[in-house]
Formats: C-alpha cells, sequence, structure tokens
C-alpha cells in the first residue's frame, strides 16, 4: 500500500516551500501519478529553462524510489536525449525512505549543475562533453531555450480547452506536462484511466 | 487556627512522550506519539527504536526498510544499521507532571 499520509505530508511541504525552486502537481484523483518542476540552476546552460519531469510512486513508496523522468527535452550526459530517463544513483540502489519527492528534484536540479560524464546514460552527450565542451554547452543551451523556456507556453492553448470540460486548469497543465504536450492522453490521466 | 485538609479522593494524569529528539518518524513522518501506517495504537504498539547512530525510526518502519536492503544502513546517515540496547537508549528526563483534577479534591465539611 502507498503511504498516502506520508505523500500528501510531502506535497504540503513543497507547496509551502515556495523559496526551493521545485514544485509538484497531482494529476487526477490517486497521489501515484504526478509532475515536477526542476528550474534550471544559474550559471549553467539551463538557467532560464523550467524542465518538467513525470513522477511515479509505486505502491511500495516511501520503501522503493519514485520513478522520475524529464518529459522536457535536456542536453545532458545522466539524461537519455530521446526518452529523458534520467542516471542519478538516488533514484536507484542509493535511494532512502528519509528522501522525498522535494529532495530528489532537488538532487535533479543539483545533477543540471554539476554532469557525471564518467556515468553517463547518454553516451553521446556524454563524449561531446568530455571532448568538446564548447560545442556541448552550445547544444545544451540550445536545447533550453527551444524546450525548456517555453514549455508552458505551448500547453496555454490545450489547457483551455481541457479547463472548459471541467478540469481544474493546474492539474489539467500537469496532465499535459507529464505526456509531453498529448491531449488525449492527458485526459485519459485526468480522468483516471 | 489550623485548617485540615483530608484528600479523600484525587485522580493522576500523566503526559509521556518518546524523547526521541526529533518529532516525526523520518521515514513515515508520523509523529513518535502517534502511529506508523501500520499501527493501530500509539505507545508500546508503535515503539520508537535508536540505531547505535543515534537515529530513531518506529520500529515497524525501520523493520520494513531493513528487511528490503541487502546492506542494512540507517536511512539518515547511511552508517551501518545496529539497534541501540533498549537499556542504553535515552530515558526521559523531564519530571512527569501530575495534575489532579480539581473536582477530584473534596474539602471535609
Amino acid at each position: 500500500m502507498l503511504d498516502l499520509n506520508r505523500v500528501q505530508k510531502e506535497l504540503k511541504e513543497i507547496e509551502r516551500d515556495k523559496a526551493s525552486g521545485v514544485t509538484v502537481q497531482v494529476i487526477g484523483s490517486n497521489l501515484q501519478r504526478l509532475t515536477g518542476t526542476v528550474q534550471g540552476p544559474a550559471d549553467t546552460p539551463y538557467s532560464g529553462g523550467v524542465f518538467i519531469v513525470d513522477i511515479q510512486l509505486d505502491d511500495q513508496y516511501p520503501f522503493t524510489p519514485p520513478k522520475m523522468r524529464f518529459t522536457t527535452k535536456v542536453w545532458h550526459p545522466n539524461v537519455s536525449s530521446a526518452n529523458g530517463a534520467i542516471c542519478l544513483d538516488i533514484l536507484k540502489d542509493q535511494w532512502s525512505p528519509a528522501l522525498t519527492l522535494k529532495t530528489a528534484l532537488l538532487s535533479l536540479q543539483a545533477l543540471l549543475s554539476s554532469p557525471e560524464p564518467d556515468d553517463p546514460q547518454d553516451a553521446v552527450v556524454a563524449k561531446q562533453y568530455l571532448s568538446d565542451y564548447p560545442s556541448f554547452q552550445r547544444t545544451a543551451r540550445q536545447w533550453t531555450d527551444t524546450y525548456a523556456a517555453k514549455g508552458r507556453a505551448d500547453h496555454e492553448e490545450k489547457v483551455a480547452r481541457l479547463a472548459e470540460m471541467g478540469f481544474d486548469r493546474a492539474a489539467s497543465l500537469a496532465a499535459l506536462q507529464a505526456t509531453g504536450g498529448d491531449e488525449q492522453q492527458a485526459l485519459e490521466l485526468l480522468l483516471g484511466a | 487556627m489550623g485548617f485540615n485538609v483530608e484528600i479523600k479522593q484525587w485522580r493522576a494524569v500523566a503526559a509521556w512522550t518518546w524523547n526521541a529528539g526529533d518529532d516525526v518518524c523520518g521515514i513515515c513522518r508520523m509523529p513518535f506519539d502517534g502511529c506508523p501506517p501500520d499501527g493501530k495504537y500509539p505507545g508500546d504498539d508503535s515503539p520508537v527504536v535508536w540505531g547505535v547512530c543515534g537515529h530513531a525510526f518506529h520500529l515497524q518502519c525501520i523493520t520494513k526498510w531493513l528487511s528490503a536492503q541487502t546492506e542494512q544502513r540507517c536511512p539518515f546517515c547511511r552508517r551501518p544499521w545496529e539497534f541501540k540496547a533498549a537499556a542504553t537508549a535515552p530515558v526521559q528526563e523531564e519530571p512527569v507532571t501530575i495534575q489532579p483534577q480539581p473536582h477530584a479534591l473534596q474539602l471535609p465539611r
């Protein structure tokens, strides 16, 4: 059984702490599918970007790590440029139940600041990072400007349509972010299908 | 002039708390004085245990975590987990407050 009590406490805590630079939004009616956002750290090619993270909690959470994946495209050695899969130890064998969604998202933010090219998720990006750092920076900046800077604006129209059907605006946005902007899938998520 | 008060009956009310140095269990985030998700009653049914590293958790919570791990480590400091012997666990040092209920004090007629 998922520890609903703890997840709800975590959500309240994140809600209270507006200064942390991370947010989490519930999608639909159960607490197993959530959408997080991480702000790109200053003085990195990710600054100014808002990166959306799809979060799934299984029945054993917090005894198992949350499943996290970037739905915003990110050019980073430890993030798959194809599907957003993240290589980070605390999301795998170094998870601890003393960690939370907030600390995990803050760890993602720290990962954006300090890539670990020797333990890559995306070999192509890692190779470029090590052999041609200026090109890496250029590409990462370009991806941030293209995908992370206007992620919200892109969904405006779809959010409006979902809101018209009677769904909460924030939940609609979260669902769209989780599905990479697919309106039909977002609708199914909102309906809890 | 003497005024003798004879206490015929009194009721004591005592407050208890786990002296865990923290209010909530780091695993379930519920107060130590309350129950973990699997517990029904606070107190002896939901005991708090300490590791030698000094970190405390509900017994149910830390047991569930340790049983799923190959390496037994404290969720907070990642030091190898060993239960601290009960006798050396911190003892409640604050005096227990006993408050006689006003209505229980009966003055002689």
